[in-house]
């Protein structure tokens, strides 16, 4: 019993890191219809300003936390305005600006702090205990943090006139348009929503796990999954998808151990994918 | 309010509007009749700029349209309502109509949403529901209020019609009338010429892209009739 209600602990802990990732990269298909496959990119790039910001400037992780959002918001900004945005209709030609990016990010992480893993520690040690469980604070403050921003996220989707706009571009690009909802306006704010979430889940999340330049490909791959399971574009299956994932995982990891339980998780989300193959809560032709 | 004077619109080879005139004046509701395929709507669109002129002019509050985009002519006081509906499914009833009101700063949403309430109850009994969810009948009322919450100079109705059950014709015809009550200026497209003629004021009889006829109801009427069943 007790094994099964620790190995839920983790998958509650993997399922929000997983969402927050998920919903910044389904965020960005549902309204612009772009994969961007340089999320994991802007992942590594939160936790690497996240480095920076603590290791050479000197600033205390919170701060550091701050500048890594930013710093991934505003880039996803700018390159959805300067590149993106004239592209945005040729699924082919984002996909090579998104990978492009990705090779980029990650070749110039590598080039500025080597191919080691970083030494980005959590500031916070020492475990909780209790009823038996020992859980490490670091772990409880990155979950804390990833519902706050999933909140954050629900709130700006579904109680402001923004989250209301990039919807409706998400549902009907053209009516939206034709009830004066600005896409070249939005899109790129869409952008720097998903990308900085990316980056703040860099920033809490590299110094619990590891920071290495690729540590991007397994987190694109991971919110592929998510996406799919969820459903292409759905903000809520994410979120679902997300805790599915991460429960699965743990579990699998837990009382199948190692590669058994990777193989376990991809078949189960097979399973699940065979039975439902628009995913958790995807419509069968979903338009961006 | 809305002139368009010789505009042409074509799709690759094919040529949808033939040099079509027209003129709406404020407070009028004119009609645009035809069979399917008459090019209703693609003039409805391109007075929404959802498609481009190949050639004319469209003016609107005496100012050139061309320029302008879809978003910016909705902002300059366009309403539009588009055939088939197509509300936003995954937003709620009270969503779709305040993103018809997108921008407009909280008061004059709220003053927006109040007054369809009042004028369509049904918006306020189904407020939280999908707008995917509703039937056919349900979707057109929250596809007109949508169009209406931006309290619009000109509303452009595409086939209101289109696919409704006899009783919901009688309750969105009695929306339009409500609209026009308001003083609200409408164009409107109707394969369904019975029930559009009763609302409208002035009508033009489309074909193959071209103006056949036009005038007061009574003058198109017999001709509108026509091509209901073509």
């Amino acid at each position: 019993m007790h094994g099964i209600i620790s190995a839920g602990i983790i998958g509650i802990g993997l399922g929000a890191q997983y969402a927050l990732l998920a919903l910044g990269f389904t965020l960005i298909f549902g309204v612009l219809g772009v994969v961007n496959f340089a999320h994991g990119g802007f992942y590594v790039l939160g936790g690497y300003v996240g480095y920076w910001a603590v290791s050479s400037a000197g600033l205390p992780y919170p701060v550091a936390v701050l500048a890594a959002v930013v710093a991934t918001a505003a880039l996803g900004y700018l390159f959805e305005l300067v590149f993106v945005e004239r592209f945005v209709d040729e699924q082919l030609a984002t996909m090579m600006l998104t990978v492009g990016l990705y090779l980029v990010m990650s070749t110039g992480v590598l080039a500025g702090f080597g191919p080691e893993p970083a030494d980005f520690a959590f500031p916070v040690t020492g475990s909780w205990h209790g009823g038996g469980f020992f859980i490490p604070w670091a772990n409880l403050i990155v979950l804390g943090v990833c519902v706050l921003a999933i909140a954050a996220v629900y709130l700006v989707l579904y109680r402001t006139d923004l989250g209301r706009a990039l919807r409706a571009l998400a549902d009907d690009r053209p009516v939206a348009r034709a009830q004066g909802i600005r896409p070249h306006l939005l899109f790129p704010l869409a952008f720097a929503l998903a990308t900085g979430l990316a980056g703040l889940t860099g920033a809490v999340v590299t110094p619990i796990l590891t920071l290495s330049p690729h540590v991007g490909d397994s987190v694109l791959a991971t919110s592929f999954m998510v996406v799919i399971l969820g459903g292409l574009g759905s903000v809520t299956g994410s979120t679902v998808a997300a805790f599915v994932v991460g429960l699965i995982e743990a579990y699998s990891d837990v009382y199948l151990g190692g590669s058994k339980g990777a193989l376990a998780l991809f078949l189960l989300v097979l399973l699940i994918l065979i039975a439902k193959p628009s995913g958790l809560f995807g419509r069968e032709a979903r338009r961006a | 309010m809305l002139e368009i004077d010789r505009l042409e619109v074509r799709y690759g080879g094919i040529t949808a509007l033939r040099g079509i005139s027209i003129e709406v004046k404020e407070g009028e509701t004119v009609l645009l009749v035809g069979a399917n395929g008459a090019g209703k709507s693609s003039l409805i669109n391109a007075v929404m700029g959802l498609v481009p002129a190949e050639s004319g002019t469209i003016r609107f509050a005496n100012a050139d349209l061309s320029s302008l985009s879809c978003d910016r002519r909705a902002r300059a006081g366009i309403g539009y309502a588009p055939e088939g509906r197509r509300v936003f499914p995954s937003l709620s009833v009270t969503d779709n109509v305040l993103a018809g009101a997108f921008g407009l700063g909280r008061a004059r949403q709220s003053e927006a949403l109040s007054w369809l309430h009042e004028s369509f109850p049904l918006l306020a009994e189904r407020g939280n529901q999908l707008a995917g969810q509703l039937s056919g009948g349900e979707q057109q009322i929250v596809a007109l209020a949508r169009a209406m919450a931006s309290f619009p100079k000109l509303l452009l109705l595409d086939e209101p019609f289109l696919g409704l059950a006899p009783v919901w014709i009688a309750r969105i015809s009695e929306a339009i009338r409500a609209m026009q009550r308001l003083g609200t200026t409408i164009l409107m497209t109707e394969q369904m010429a019975r029930p559009a003629l009763k609302l409208a004021t002035r009508g033009y009889v489309i074909r193959g892209g071209e103006v056949r006829r036009s005038g007061p109801v009574a003058e198109i009427r017999d001709l509108a009739l026509a091509d209901e069943y073509l």
